[in-house]
This record gives C-alpha cells, sequence and structure tokens, in this order.
C-alpha cells in the first residue's frame, strides 16, 4: 500500500485552523502587565487612607490618558491596586492616548457598557447626560479639604442644571515657556509679560536668528489654550457669564487683528499643523523660543536635551490691553457614567485619589496641581526647590503655590461655566479656526469672528433646546 | 487512516466521535458554516450600523444621551448650513478622483513591471505589497514624522541638494496638506490596484500578445489595443476600489492633519467623526456620514457589473 498523507484534506484543515486558534487564544492571554517602577526623590508625602463609608467588593475599571509625565502612569496604576487590596475591590486601571480618550467615552456610553470611572484632560461637560451626578463626592471633599478652586468648580458643575457632572480633583496651569539665551539679546532677560512684549521680542529673534514662536492654530487641544488666552487678555470671550454668546465683539476683533500680527512677524505655517506633542518637540529640538505650554515640554528636555531645559524659563499668563489670563493646560475631569457597575466603589476611589493627590503632584513631577490648595502642602517648597534636577532649583518659584498660579488662570468658559456648549466648541475647534483662518490671510478679522459667533451661536441653541445651558 | 486521507469523497469508515465527523463531510453543512462569519460580519458590522445612522440622523442622541428624541429633518437644516460640510464634501470628491486617476495609471505601471521577468522578482512583489499590508494608522504615523514640520527627512533631502531653503510645511499649508493626504491614499493603494491589473495583464493568452507583435504593433499600440481592452473589467475593478477606500476613509486625514489647516482637508468621513464625537453631535454626524452612501451604493453596482462582465468574456 502506497504511504499518502494529502495535508489539506478539508478534516486536516479545519483541525490545524483549529488548534492555531487555541494557540494564538493562549499566546495572547499570557501576556504579563508591567510592574511599577519606583520613583526616587525622598520627598513623596506619605499615603494617606480612611475607610470607605460602605462596604465594598466586586471589580472596578478605570479608563484614563497615559499621563505627558510616564512615573504618574506607574504610580497611579500601583496606587489604584493597592487600595483595591485594602478594601476588598478588584482594581483595574486603562490608558489610552490623550487623543482616543473623548472617542473612548462618546462610544461606551452609546453602547450603555465599560469603565466604572472615565477621566479627561479637558471638561466633559457635553457627556452630562450620560453619566452620574458626583455632587456627594465633591462635598465630602470640601468638608473634608475646604474650598475648591472657582476655575475646577466652574469645570465640573453646571449651575444651570445644578449638577456635578465630573469631579475634578486636579488641574494644570499653563504658564508661557521662553528661551532665556534667545530673549536676553533682545531686552528680555526675563522673558516677555505682556503680548505685545511677545510680538516684540519674538518678532526679533526670529529676524535675526530665524526661530519663531509656537503657539498652535491647529484642530487640538494646545491651540484651544492659547485662543481662549488671547481672547481673554484682550478683554473678549466666547460667552458672557450668564451663558450668552459674545463673540463677535471688537475685543475678539482685535485680539484676531493681534494674532495676525504675531504670525505675520513671528510664526511659520508650522502652527496651522500643531499637534499636542508639537510643543515638546519644537522646544526640544531648539527650534522655538517661546511656547505655551505646562512644564512638561521642559522636564522632556530634561532627559532629551538638557541644554534647552537650562536655557528654558517660565512666565505666568501675559498682560494684554484688558487682562492677564491663562487657560488651565489641564483640567482633570473624573466622571462616572450611568452604566458604571459599582458606582460606589468609583466613587470611594475618587475620594481615596483626591485625599492623596500630593502624591500624584510629586509622581507627576509637579505637573498636576490639586483642586483644593491644601491637598499639597509641600507644593510651595517643591517650586521653590525642584526635587527632579531643575537648574537652577528655583527655576518653578514663578508658579508660587496652587492659589498663585489660579490667579492668573481661568476656566475654559471664563466667564461663565464650562458648559456642553462649550465642551462642544472645544471639541470642534471653533476658536483655533477663528484665529487661524484670519492669520493665513483667507478672511478679514471681522469675517472670521461673524462666522465663529455664528457657529458657537448655532452650537448654543442646540444645547440651550436641550435646556442643558442657560442664557437666551 | 492514510488511505482514508486520500480519499475525501469518499465516507469515513470509522466514526469514533460519531456525529460531529459526519457534519464536518457534509457539504451543505460547511458551506454555511463557512458562510455564517460573513453574513454576521456584514450584518453586524455594515447592515446594523447603516439603519442605526438612518435612524440616528432623524434623532436628538448626543454622545453623552443615547436615548431616542425625533427632530424631523433638523440635523439635515443644521449640517446644510455649515460651511464646513460643504468644503468636506468638495474635498471628499476631490480626493477620491485625483487618487482614483493615479491609483489607475501608477498602479497599471507598476503591475508591468511586476509580470516582467528579472532577477529578484519575488523580494520586488513582495516588498510593493508592504504599503497595502501595513495597517493605515501605522503608516500614517509613519508619513506624519516624513512630512514633520521640524523633522522631516523629505525637507532635510531637499534643504540639501539646494532645492528649498526654508521647510516645506507640508502639512501646515493647505494646498501642500491636501497633496499629501492624497499621496499617501495614493502609496497605500497603488499595490492593490498593481497586484488585480498584474493578475489581468497575466491571464492574457501568449498567442494574442505573440500575434499583435507578428503584426508589427509596438509597445503602445499593443498596451492601448491589446492589453488595455482586455483586462479593463479588472482596471475598473481597480479604479473602483481604489475610490471607495479613498472615499470612506478617515485616517489618513485624522493622523496626518486633523482635517487642518482651517479645516481644509476636512472629508465627510473625518468632518462626521469631529462632529459626532468631538462635538457630541451624533445626529449631525449620522446625516454627514450619510452623505457617503449614495456613492458607495454607485459604486458598488459598478464593481458587480464589471465582475459580471468578466464572468462572461
Amino acid at each position: 500500500m502506497p504511504f499518502q498523507i494529502d495535508p489539506w484534506t478539508r478534516r486536516r484543515f479545519l483541525q490545524l485552523t483549529g488548534l492555531a486558534g487555541a494557540g494564538v487564544t493562549l499566546g495572547a492571554c499570557a501576556s504579563e502587565p508591567e510592574s511599577p517602577a519606583d520613583q526616587g526623590g525622598g520627598q513623596a508625602p506619605s499615603p494617606v487612607f480612611n475607610e470607605p463609608a460602605t462596604k465594598l467588593s466586586g471589580e472596578l475599571s478605570i479608563l484614563l490618558w497615559s499621563h505627558f509625565v510616564p512615573s504618574h502612569d506607574t504610580w497611579f496604576d500601583s496606587f489604584a491596586k493597592d487600595w483595591g487590596k485594602k478594601v476588598g475591590v478588584n482594581v483595574r486601571v486603562d490608558h489610552v492616548d490623550v487623543g482616543n480618550v473623548p472617542t473612548q467615552i462618546a462610544s461606551q456610553i452609546q453602547a450603555g457598557q465599560g469603565h466604572d470611572i472615565l477621566q479627561y484632560i479637558a471638561t466633559l461637560s457635553e457627556f452630562e447626560e450620560g453619566v452620574l451626578d458626583l455632587t456627594d463626592v465633591n462635598e465630602e471633599v470640601t468638608n473634608r479639604h475646604g474650598e475648591q478652586l472657582e476655575i475646577c468648580r466652574q469645570s465640573s458643575f453646571n449651575p444651570h442644571t445644578n449638577k456635578f457632572y465630573a469631579h475634578a480633583p486636579g488641574w494644570v496651569p499653563d504658564p508661557g515657556n521662553f528661551r532665556k539665551s534667545l530673549w536676553e539679546p533682545v531686552g528680555f532677560p526675563d522673558g516677555p509679560s505682556t503680548w505685545d512684549d511677545l510680538l516684540q521680542g519674538a518678532t526679533e529673534i526670529k529676524k535675526s536668528q530665524g526661530i519663531p514662536v509656537g503657539l498652535g492654530m491647529s484642530q487640538e487641544i494646545d491651540s484651544n489654550m492659547f485662543g481662549h488666552a488671547v481672547l481673554w487678555s484682550h478683554g473678549a470671550s466666547v460667552q458672557d457669564e450668564n451663558e450668552n454668546v459674545a463673540l463677535d465683539s471688537p475685543e475678539t476683533v482685535a485680539a484676531v487683528e493681534f494674532v495676525q500680527k504675531l504670525f505675520k512677524n513671528a510664526m511659520t505655517d508650522e502652527v496651522f499643523s500643531w499637534n499636542a506633542s508639537s510643543n515638546n518637540e519644537g522646544l526640544i529640538a531648539g527650534e522655538l523660543s517661546y511656547i505655551l505650554n505646562s512644564i512638561s515640554a521642559w522636564r522632556s528636555s530634561q532627559e532629551a536635551n538638557p541644554q534647552v531645559a537650562k536655557d528654558t524659563f517660565f512666565v505666568p499668563a501675559l498682560e494684554g490691553p484688558e487682562t492677564a489670563l491663562a487657560a488651565q493646560h489641564v483640567m482633570y475631569n473624573y466622571v462616572v457614567p450611568k452604566h458604571a457597575k459599582n458606582p460606589d466603589a468609583a466613587k470611594e476611589f475618587m475620594l481615596h485619589y483626591t485625599d492623596n493627590f500630593g502624591l500624584a503632584t510629586y509622581h507627576s513631577r509637579l505637573y498636576d496641581f490639586p483642586s483644593w490648595s491644601s491637598l499639597s502642602p509641600k507644593l510651595g517648597d517643591w517650586l521653590s526647590s525642584d526635587p527632579f534636577g531643575a537648574k537652577p532649583a528655583d527655576k518653578l518659584s514663578l508658579l508660587g503655590n496652587v492659589d498663585t498660579a489660579a490667579e492668573w488662570s481661568a476656566s475654559i468658559g471664563h466667564p461663565g461655566p464650562s458648559s456642553p456648549a462649550i465642551g462642544e466648541i472645544i471639541g470642534t475647534f471653533v476658536i483655533p479656526n477663528m484665529f487661524a483662518r484670519a492669520a493665513r490671510g483667507g478672511m478679514s478679522p471681522e469675517q472670521t469672528v461673524k462666522r465663529a459667533h455664528q457657529e458657537c451661536e448655532r452650537i448654543f441653541s442646540r444645547w440651550r433646546k436641550r435646556d442643558l445651558i442657560g442664557g437666551g | 487512516m492514510a488511505d482514508t486521507l486520500t480519499e475525501p469523497t469518499a465516507p469515513p469508515k470509522r466514526q469514533p466521535d460519531g456525529t460531529r465527523q459526519r457534519l464536518a463531510d457534509r457539504d451543505g453543512f460547511l458551506a454555511w458554516i463557512f458562510l455564517v462569519p460573513t453574513v454576521v460580519y456584514i450584518v453586524a458590522l455594515v447592515a446594523i450600523p447603516f439603519f442605526m445612522a438612518i435612524a440616528f440622523a432623524f434623532s436628538d442622541v448626543t454622545a453623552g444621551n443615547p436615548s431616542y428624541g425625533w427632530v424631523g429633518l433638523e440635523n439635515f437644516y443644521r449640517v446644510f448650513d455649515d460651511a464646513v460640510f460643504w468644503q468636506a464634501l468638495g474635498n471628499t470628491f476631490v480626493f477620491t478622483a485625483i487618487s482614483m486617476v493615479l491609483i489607475v495609471v501608477l498602479g497599471k505601471v507598476l503591475a508591468m513591471i511586476l509580470v516582467a521577468d528579472f532577477k529578484g522578482k519575488w523580494l520586488v512583489r513582495f516588498l510593493v505589497l508592504l504599503p497595502w499590508t501595513t495597517p493605515v494608522a501605522l503608516s500614517s504615523v509613519t508619513w506624519l514624522w516624513l512630512l514633520h514640520s521640524i523633522y522631516s527627512p523629505i525637507d532635510w533631502v531637499l534643504r540639501n541638494v539646494g532645492l528649498i531653503e526654508d521647510n516645506m510645511y507640508f502639512l501646515g499649508r493647505p494646498g501642500l496638506a491636501m497633496a499629501s493626504v492624497i499621496a499617501v491614499h495614493v502609496w497605500r493603494l497603488v499595490p492593490l490596484a498593481a497586484v488585480i491589473m498584474m493578475v489581468g495583464i497575466l491571464s492574457i493568452p501568449d498567442d494574442i500578445t505573440e500575434a499583435s507583435r507578428i503584426d508589427g504593433a509596438g509597445f503602445w499600440r499593443r498596451m492601448f489595443e491589446v492589453t488595455i481592452p482586455l483586462t479593463f473589467p479588472l482596471i475598473a475593478v481597480a479604479a473602483l476600489f481604489g475610490a471607495i477606500f479613498t472615499f470612506t476613509d478617515m485616517a489618513v486625514v485624522y493622523v496626518l492633519t486633523g482635517g487642518g489647516p482651517t479645516n481644509s482637508t476636512h472629508v465627510l468621513a473625518s468632518w462626521s467623526f469631529v462632529r459626532g464625537i468631538g462635538g457630541g453631535d451624533i445626529g449631525q454626524g449620522a446625516v454627514i456620514a450619510l452623505f457617503l452612501f449614495p456613492l458607495l451604493l454607485a459604486a458598488a453596482v459598478l464593481i458587480l457589473r464589471a465582475v459580471r462582465k468578466m464572468e462572461t468574456i
């Protein structure tokens, strides 16, 4: 009998594909999470633990961004799991790229399933109808730690519906970062202090050394922050305190005209393709003279380009014709979606996390500021003598403490709340596009302001119809 | 056992686990088993979302509130009232048309190269296919770095050969940003078109080519009077696949430009995403996405006709 094997008979094929499928599944299950690394420094505060008000059990899943300072995530993951072990809850933490967080939140709320806690770095007001009221959490934290900063309250509370749609335990200020070696020769050794200083100095630097300023006018979050800072400093805003659209004003036109000049004299077309990491990339490459950013770009340069790090210094919000205000760089919003399976554990974890926000500040290398001043009592000392190697050690002292930085910072809805309408305006980049249209020369300042005003009116009318914002 | 394996049509002599083995040998049963995943896939990921999009287009559903409220044509009025929608619609057609022409022309050229006989042909074929096999998000990120405003190696080369003084800022200037998006689409879809057309070229009987050569037809005459007419259905399929993939794709725009500068590179898919997810207005996002449907329907009909034509050749 001749020995013949045809391996591709139908039965053989089914057997092989079945085995292959099982192998792939087992292989995928075999991966292990990375173990958290210890953070040095020796000045970290001691963790605080308060017993939960009720007996907890089950699972708790948390979705949050991948922090710009990676050491934070290493700490957070073990912090959350340690808490879970103490209270009898199995905690799972998932990190996603910052740009994908809103998509995740939207899809989970639409699907009615997913994580118990969802976190983002800007207001989540547009999701108000799909999340639980966290007034009880905010009241408890206020009982424990005193009054919340107004900037954070405005970014998590809707006065029209009287609902805390989010818990905002922390935020990040948005100072100007400038290169001293570039600004000193043009007569500003301590950097610009007004928008006019910026225009004058940056123009001279670009002319003499070919290095532009990097202030985005693109479809991304940093561009939103820059646009709002310029508006407020010129006395303009998207809305008034009663939630009526107020964009079409001579002050807004003046702000747009200013940005037109700034772009023409001191920027390049790269600002129209800005993304969330452009600040960092440009600063580290030594290709930008001034950026609006948190301290993360400078922190990155401490390792990637120490010369640039040494040369980078900070200024608070620039003074305009009306005032000096910067938008928050980051505003942490933690929400508990209505589909959460373990809302009690979610709320208790938020309380525990907020109690220990000093640790978040420390492990984010002073990136995260608390929303309750008392939560990070050592912050002033750390800023005066940076435990993470700033040269000179008091480089961050201009940030003073939480209250000092909050004085020149505003919530993104300023002078009103960060309502769902404001959330949509941020999410569809109405303000950066308004500036960019004029800067590129496609529209006059008056035309672009009118168009942006109409877009805002359309957005406001829709949310007003849903009775989620006031005014009208 | 070896005997059984060599005779797949014969019934199994021994059936140790009875029913399962008999089922595995039944054509009708297996046909259904193999079809079910496809049917489930199409129903779950195409049909249901499509009908949901129609339903959402007439609703006030937001990203934060999935509950359904009928609003009639209000979302359509709002979308039509938005200048960016019309810009995105125009961009979608422009991107698709230019990409399709380039994909067909370059795909044809590449196919001719791939059928030629030369050393290392298989390696070249493998390398040529890489852009198509690379996930679109991954390849777009690679292109993001190639077109970076500071670190672009393309800028570096152009500067060093003296063609430019300053960087090009590919993604910061509307014209260049649009060209970049089209270039990436063409780069990733040309291999697919080339492989489809290569099959067509290889299917032309040698005696036809020989006969035309003996009759004195040169390269171009053979190309336009023999090769192209005989492979036209496959060229049409390649063109339509290119058009569909370009028309419906949002990853390239989303990763490369985010729709900027000033919304100048938004296409329907990316603008639908920004309005529906970024802005939280699922209703308007659905309306915008629905405008993809008529062209996709037309493309599907044309593809099916081309396939039928091929069957009758």
